[in-house]
């Protein structure tokens, strides 16, 4: 019984079903299975099986998307679950929000959902956030990884104050800093003192991957 | 898993008026009676005898009347089904959508190791099989060159080199003459299980040449007829060029043909009434300079289209000619231009099957990943003809409803259903926002596709019994013809 479920948990997420996943997460806690079990047999399994289903060209973004959204469904009822001192196991905390004065959402969206669905445990602050709000994240979920979104040149200066406010807090060492956005590049990462720049959602994983393991 | 994607398209288009046809082919009726068409065939001949047309003996000339040109074309189908050797790849003629084939038959391919032409062969007509099997575009297959390495037999080969890789029907446009034809015929038993299958269920087309201007070839002619009594349909397909073997005028040009075409159907319906047959008429103009054979012409695309209207007025199904254009190197401005009218044209003017994606040189040269650019551009034109989506479902109100001002609709079902059917061209690039990153030439990449295709495709096997039946046909064929 606990594997059907399990692999129904699984199941939701690959279809893409948050209204599944979060009934199935309910009726794993009812009939009283550990809600890490149902994390890392379940929705974990699922998540890594959209990405290979993405890796392969058979998914496509929205399917990336709403399967990232069955398993933040089910997360949303498990995690409360957990019991003292038990987590579950993730590659890396992430901080990601679009700079102050902009509103695009979609690129940071998506880079969220492409860490998530690589292990990343992320924090998406929203948009149009000031620098002040990344570094309060940083500090409240122990994050050693921040994302700044921006997609007009007129917000991209702002990514320079995240990296300048994280100096400030006195946290920059331990927390490395990637942009993104349409107007931004390499030089442009590099002139501000961020550690790195992702073109697409793809490339951001690999970035953050390799950002986290020069963090630890 | 065999797709296939024909063109299904919203609008129509017909380029001549119902006066302008109606010239045409009252014209045609004329030249057909008062100066006839050349059957350079005893077996023609007689049959057009024994049902009273006029024929001169001397000249190998038949006069056909209106009323026996009108009584002999009611008896040709309209409807008829071309058939795949596996479910879900019947080509049904029935004027709802349009089918698209290779195109064929040439001398010279453009070696996959040495990047060098040289004279094409049996190996050539398999490995593009396997390639059409794959692609969606492509309904049906002609074998794309010729099996030059079997010399006489090579027709046949080319069959078996087809069946053998690839499961949708297959048209022959090579096999001459009664013997070679009673052989490929026997070829389609093979596949379809029996002489009645055949019939119903025909695996095999064929078309036969005509000759410009006004005549036909002995050997075209008799095959047809042999096609004909077995009941694999059989087209015929003229080819006047202007300012040669045709007016330099594509009216004209439009009459020769037709002239040619329609005695051709007319024996076949007076030796087998109710015979499977379909017209085509591909215009092409002649170099005024070099006499050279010119198909990129916009006189050409219009003839197509006209040609699609004829075909329909005489109510027999249509096969038009597309892509196979001049130009003999893939992805050039010239290519381009000329890929644009080709298969778009011919699909608005409701073509029932379209030959010919793949080849170059005018029909010529084989440039292997050449077929994966026709490809792209017989996607866009399908896209194009099959118009919007108006339902509720199209209009997504409830979808932008829920969404509302500056969400986004990533994260939508609607989206992920509706995404798929947006068709993304994979070999254009670079697409906007793309344009910094290297991306290996057009060329490459679309021989990268083409070596992916070969290395992972495999066509559904024919069951080892068939394989060893057309082996057995090919040997008897050999033993007789080669003689």
């Amino acid at each position: 019984m606990s594997q059907e479920i399990l692999a129904r948990l699984a199941q939701s997420v690959v279809d893409g079903e948050p209204e599944d996943a979060e009934e199935l997460a309910q009726q794993a806690l009812d009939q009283g299975l550990d809600p890490l079990a149902c994390i890392n047999q379940g929705l974990s399994p699922g998540i890594d099986r959209v990405g290979e289903l993405f890796a392969s060209g058979e998914y496509f973004l929205p399917d990336l998307i709403i399967g990232g959204d069955a398993m933040k469904a089910a997360l949303a009822i498990l995690e409360p679950a957990l019991t003292g001192g038990e987590s579950r196991k993730v590659v890396g905390r992430v901080v990601l929000g679009t700079v102050e004065g902009d509103l695009h959402e979609i690129g940071k969206t998506l880079v969220g959902t492409m860490l998530t669905a690589n292990g990343f445990q992320v924090f998406d602050i929203g948009v149009d956030k000031p620098a002040s709000e990344f570094v309060a994240a940083v500090k409240e979920n122990g994050a050693t990884l921040v994302g700044a979104s921006a997609l007009l040149t007129t917000t991209m200066l702002h990514q320079q104050e995240v990296v300048e406010a994280l100096k400030e807090a006195g946290i920059r060492d331990s927390v490395k800093v990637m942009v993104g956005g349409a107007p931004i590049t390499d030089s442009w990462a590099q002139q501000i003192g961020a550690d790195g720049y992702a073109e697409d959602a793809i490339s951001a994983v690999a970035l953050a991957k390799n950002l986290v393991g020069a963090t630890h | 898993m065999v797709r296939i994607e024909p063109i299904r398209s919203m609008y129509h288009l017909d380029v001549l008026t119902p006066g302008e046809l109606e010239a045409i082919q009252s014209a045609t009726l004329d030249i057909m009676e008062r100066v006839g068409v050349r059957f350079p065939s005893e077996r023609a001949l007689g049959v057009f005898a024994d049902f009273g047309a006029s024929v001169d003996w001397t000249s190998q000339v038949v006069r056909l009347s209106p009323e026996m040109v009108r009584q002999a074309m009611a008896q040709a189908p309209r409807m008829f089904t071309l058939s795949g050797r596996v479910d879900d790849t019947d080509l049904v003629l029935d004027g709802c959508q349009s089918y698209f084939g290779t195109d064929g038959c040439g001398t010279l391919t453009v070696d996959l190791e040495t990047g060098r032409q040289r004279p094409s062969n049996k190996e050539d007509v398999a490995t593009m099989a396997r390639v059409a099997d794959h692609l969606s575009s492509i309904a049906f297959y002609w074998p794309m060159v010729s099996a030059q390495d079997y010399g006489k037999v090579g027709p046949l080969h080319e069959i078996d080199a087809s069946f053998n890789n690839v499961v949708k029907h297959v048209q022959t446009e090579t096999v001459m003459g009664e013997g070679p034809a009673r052989y490929a015929v026997r070829m389609a038993e093979a596949i379809a299980g029996s002489r009645e299958m055949l019939r119903a269920k025909p695996p095999l087309s064929a078309l036969i040449c005509t000759i410009a201007p006004l005549g036909h070839d002995k050997e075209g002619l008799e095959a047809a007829m042999v096609y004909a009594e077995a009941g694999v349909p059989v087209g015929f397909m003229a080819m006047p060029t202007m300012g040669s073997t045709a007016p330099a005028a594509p009216g004209g040009a439009l009459v020769i043909g037709n002239a040619e075409a329609v005695s051709a159907m007319v024996l076949m319906q007076l030796l087998a009434p109710g015979a499977p047959v379909f017209q085509s008429l591909l215009v092409s103009g002649m170099d005024p300079h070099t006499a050279d054979y010119l198909v990129s012409l916009p006189q050409k695309y219009l003839c197509n289209a006209a040609a699609v209207q004829m075909a329909h007025d005489w109510g027999v199904p249509s096969l038009a000619g597309s892509f196979g254009l001049d130009a003999a190197a893939p992805a050039t401005w010239q290519l381009g231009r000329d890929s644009v009218y080709t298969a778009l044209l011919c699909a608005l003017a409701g073509t029932d099957i379209t030959i010919g994606l793949g080849m170059l040189g005018a029909s010529t040269l084989l440039v292997p990943e050449q077929i994966l650019f026709d490809d792209e551009i017989y996607h866009t034109h399908r896209i194009l003809a099959q118009g919007l989506d108006a339902s509720d479902e199209g209009l997504a109100l409830d979808v932008i409803a829920s969404v509302g001002p500056g969400g986004h609709f990533l994260s939508q079902k609607h989206t992920r259903r509706h995404l798929r059917d947006v068709w993304i061209p994979s070999l254009t690039q670079p697409r906007p926002g793309t344009d910094g990153r290297k991306q290996p030439d057009i060329r490459q990449r679309a021989r990268a596709e083409f070596d992916k295709i070969l290395a992972e495709h495999q066509p559904e096997p024919l069951e080892p019994a068939v394989q060893a039946e057309l082996q057995a046909i090919l040997s008897a064929a050999e033993r007789e013809l080669a003689s």
